[in-house]
C-alpha cells in the first residue's frame, strides 16, 4: 500500500509540473498578488486635500491651519471663496475634507469657552475619511491644549500598536498568505479529482486493489504540500522585498497552516463530489474564494460590517486563519493566545473533511 | 471447465430504459468470450456491472465463485479491466503510466522491470516509452491500456470494445495478444460491435436491447440461420431495397457493395424470378450463399424488434 500511495503522489507531482499553466499559476500567483497588494492597494492615508474656510482670520485660526499641515497628513488649501463652493470641490475631487472655522473662534478661545469648528468629509472614500477624521481630532486636541492652563478633563491618546506607521503592506502580506493557501488548495484539489473522473481514470482505479482512503490521501497530500510551498514563496517575497516584519514563530505558523489546510482540502474534495467537469469545479472554487476573501477581514475589518454580516463571517474558516497569520506575524502571538481560533479550525477541519471524505468514499465505493 | 464468470439473470435500468434485461451468461476458465452487439445494446452496462461499478436491479454475478457485489475486494487482484473510453493519464508517458499502475498493484523493483519487459515485448511500445499517452496512435493507446490492465498478471480480463477506433492491422495484432493470453490461461470477456472479430473468439454471445439473443461457437452460430440466403450483385439503392422488401416472402438487406436476400426454407427462388427480372435483377446476378454471423445476428435481432 505504501508503494501505491507513493506512486499516486509521484504521479500527481509529475502532472502538476508538466502543466506549464499550472506551474505559472502556482509560482507566479503569489509573487504577482504580493506585488499587486503591496503597491496598488494602499490604505495608508497621506496628503488629504483639506479646504480651509477661515472666517475668523486670526493668528489663532492660522495657527490651527498650520498645525494640520504638519506630518504631511493634510494639504490645506486656504480658500477665500464662498462656502457654497464646498460641495463642488468634493464633487470634482479637488478636496477630500473641509474645515470651517467660525468668526468667533479666537474670541471664544480667549474667553476659555469652547469654540466649535466644523469638519466636513467626503464619505465616498470611507476608509480615508475615517482615518483623516482621527488625525484631525488628534491635531485639534493638541492645539487646544496650548490655550488652556489646565489639562482638558478628557485626554485622548492615539497609539497604534504593532504597525505604528499603519503600513498596509504589513497588513496585506498575512492576508495574502491566508488567501493563497485557501485558493490554491480548494481549486487544485477539486479540479484534480474531477479531472480523474472526466478522463475515466478514477473508475479505472476503483477496479484496482487500491484502498479508497489511500486513493484519497494520495490525491490530497500533493496539494497540501503545494499549498505550504505557496506560503513559503509569499512569506519569503514579503519579508525580503517588502521587509515585512515577522515577529512570531514561523514554525507555529506552519504547524497551524497544516492544521488549517484540512478544511480547504475538505472543501475542494466536496466540490469535486458535487461537480462533474473541471469547469464546474473551478467555478465552485472561484465563488467560494470570493466569499472567503470578502468575509475574512482581508480588505475590510470585520468590525466595520453590519452585525448580521459579522455573524456570517464566523462561517468562514479562512477568517480564523487570517487572524492567526496576522497575530503570529505582527504581534508574535503564541499558541495559548490563539486557542479560540485553533479550536474553531479543528472543529471545521474534522467536520468538513469527514463529511466530504464520507461522500467521496460513498461515490467511489 | 468451470464457469469462471457466472452472470445470473441480471437486470439494470436507467430511468425507463432497460439497459440489461434478465441477462445470463457463463464464461469458462481460459476461454475467450466475445460479447457482440450494436451500440446501445448494453455491452458497456454489462462490463461495468462485472466491475462492480454499477449496482444491479436484480440478479447476481460471480467471478471464480466470489460475489461481485459482496466480495469484490477479493476479486480485484485477479481482475484486469479496460474500459471503452481511453482512461490512462494522457499527460504521463508510456513508461510513467506503466510505473503508476505497477505501484497501484504493488509490482515493485525487479518484478516490475521484468514485467515491463514482457509487456513491452508484446506491445512493441518500448521505442515510444518516453512519449506521452496523449500523443500515441489509437492502436498504441489500446495496447498501452491493455499493458496497464495486465500489469498484475490477472486471471480474468474484461475488455470493453478494445478495438474500436483502431486500424485493421493493429486490430489483428491486438487479437494476437489476446490469443497468447488465452494460451497462458487468462479468461477473457471482450465486447465488440465488429462481426469479423468474433471468429477469433472461442464463443460469442449476441446481445441486443439488453437481452441475450443467443450464444455459441462462432462457426456454429450461422447454423441458427433459418431460410435460404442469396447474394444480389447489384448496387443497393434505397429504392431497390424498398421494392424487394415489398414483395411478400422476401427480405432484402444491404451487404457491402451488394445485397443479401432471404427467403423461407421451403420457398424457391424460382417463384420470384419474374418479379426480380422486372427489377432488372437477372438470374446471373443472384447466387445462393452460406449465411454468416452477421446474417444470423440480424435475423435474431429483427425478431426482437
Amino acid at each position: 500500500m505504501r508503494q501505491a500511495l507513493f506512486g499516486l503522489i509521484r504521479k500527481e507531482f509529475i502532472q502538476v509540473f508538466r502543466d506549464r499553466n499550472m506551474l505559472r499559476l502556482i509560482f507566479l500567483m503569489p509573487i504577482i498578488q504580493l506585488l499587486l497588494f503591496g503597491y496598488v492597494v494602499n490604505i495608508d492615508v497621506k496628503d488629504i486635500d483639506l479646504d480651509v474656510y477661515d472666517f475668523d482670520r486670526s493668528s489663532e485660526s492660522r495657527e490651527l491651519v498650520q498645525a494640520t499641515s504638519a506630518n504631511n497628513y493634510f494639504t490645506p488649501h486656504d480658500t477665500v471663496i464662498a462656502l457654497r463652493n464646498l460641495e463642488d470641490n468634493f464633487q470634482n475631487s479637488s478636496s477630500d475634507m473641509a474645515i470651517i472655522i467660525p468668526h468667533d473662534f479666537s474670541e471664544k478661545l480667549m474667553r476659555k469657552e469652547s469654540p466649535t469648528i466644523a469638519l466636513i468629509s467626503d464619505g465616498s472614500n470611507a476608509n480615508s475619511t475615517a482615518i483623516g477624521t482621527g488625525y484631525m481630532a488628534q491635531i485639534v486636541q493638541s492645539f487646544t491644549k496650548g490655550y488652556y492652563w489646565v489639562e482638558p478633563p478628557l485626554k485622548i491618546r492615539f497609539d497604534v500598536l504593532y504597525n505604528p506607521e499603519a503600513e498596509s503592506v504589513y497588513y496585506m502580506v498575512p492576508g495574502i498568505v491566508a488567501t493563497l493557501l485557501t485558493m490554491i488548495t480548494v481549486m487544485l484539489t477539486s479540479m484534480a479529482i474531477v479531472r480523474e473522473r472526466e478522463v475515466g481514470t478514477l473508475e479505472q482505479l476503483l477496479v484496482t486493489p487500491i484502498k479508497g482512503r489511500v486513493l484519497l490521501i494520495g490525491k490530497l497530500i500533493p496539494f497540501a504540500i503545494l499549498g505550504l510551498l505557496e506560503i513559503v514563496i509569499a512569506l519569503t517575497a514579503g519579508v525580503l522585498w517588502f521587509q515585512v516584519p515577522f515577529v512570531g514563530s514561523p514554525i507555529l505558523l506552519f504547524a497551524l497552516a497544516g492544521l488549517y489546510l484540512i478544511t480547504p482540502l475538505g472543501i475542494g474534495l466536496f466540490f469535486s463530489n458535487v461537480t462533474s467537469t473541471q469547469q464546474q469545479a473551478m467555478f465552485f472554487a472561484w465563488f467560494f474564494s470570493v466569499f472567503a476573501i470578502l468575509t475574512s477581514g482581508f480588505f475590510t475589518p470585520i468590525s466595520n460590517m453590519p452585525m448580521w454580516m459579522q455573524y456570517i463571517t464566523y462561517l468562514n474558516p479562512m477568517r480564523y486563519f487570517m487572524e492567526i497569520v496576522r497575530a503570529i506575524m505582527m504581534k508574535g502571538a503564541t499558541l495559548p493566545d490563539l486557542t479560540f481560533q485553533v479550536g474553531v479550525l479543528i472543529f471545521y477541519g474534522i467536520s468538513i473533511f469527514s463529511l466530504s471524505a464520507l461522500r467521496f468514499s460513498k461515490r467511489t465505493a | 471447465m468451470s464457469n469462471f464468470i457466472d452472470i445470473q439473470e441480471i437486470s439494470r435500468s436507467y430511468s425507463d430504459i432497460k439497459a440489461v434485461d434478465n441477462f445470463s451468461l457463463s464464461v469458462s476458465s481460459g476461454e475467450i468470450m466475445a460479447l457482440v452487439g450494436p451500440d446501445g445494446a448494453g455491452k458497456t452496462t454489462l462490463m461495468r456491472a462485472l466491475c462492480n461499478l454499477i449496482a444491479l436491479d436484480q440478479g447476481k454475478i460471480t467471478i471464480d465463485g466470489l460475489s461481485v457485489e459482496k466480495e469484490f475486494e477479493q476479486i480485484k487482484p485477479m481482475l484486469g479491466y479496460m474500459p471503452q473510453q481511453f482512461s490512462l493519464y494522457p499527460d504521463l508517458s508510456v513508461q510513467e503510466n506503466l510505473e503508476f499502475y505497477a505501484g497501484i498493484f504493488d509490482v515493485t523493483g525487479s518484478a516490475f522491470e521484468k514485467r515491463a519487459e514482457e509487456l513491452y515485448g508484446f506491445s512493441n511500445l518500448k521505442p515510444f516509452r518516453k512519449r506521452r499517452a496523449l500523443d500515441l496512435s489509437g492502436g498504441m493507446k489500446q495496447k498501452l491500456a491493455l499493458s496497464c490492465a495486465l500489469m498484475h498478471d490477472p486471471k480474468v480480463l474484461l475488455l470493453d470494445e478494445p478495438t474500436t477506433g483502431v486500424d485493421p492491422l493493429s486490430r489483428r495484432q491486438f487479437w494476437e495478444i489476446l490469443l497468447n493470453l488465452k494460451k497462458a490461461g487468462v479468461t477473457i470477456l471482450v465486447s465488440t460491435p465488429n462481426m469479423d472479430e468474433v471468429a477469433r473468439a472461442d464463443r460469442a454471445c449476441f446481445i441486443f436491447k439488453g437481452k441475450k439473443l443467443t450464444e455459441g461457437k462462432p462457426d456454429e452460430l450461422p447454423n441458427l440461420f433459418e431460410g435460404q440466403l442469396f447474394y444480389l450483385d447489384t448496387e443497393p439503392t434505397s429504392s431497390i431495397v424498398r421494392e424487394l422488401n415489398s414483395i411478400k416472402g422476401l427480405t432484402a438487406r444491404r451487404f457491402g457493395a451488394g445485397m443479401h436476400l432471404c427467403l423461407g426454407q421451403d420457398d424457391s427462388i424460382e417463384a420470384y424470378s419474374a418479379r426480380l427480372e422486372k427489377l432488372a435483377l437477372p438470374k446471373s446476378q443472384i447466387r445462393p450463399i452460406k449465411p454468416g454471423l452477421e446474417d444470423c445476428f440480424i435475423q435474431l435481432m429483427e425478431r426482437q424488434l
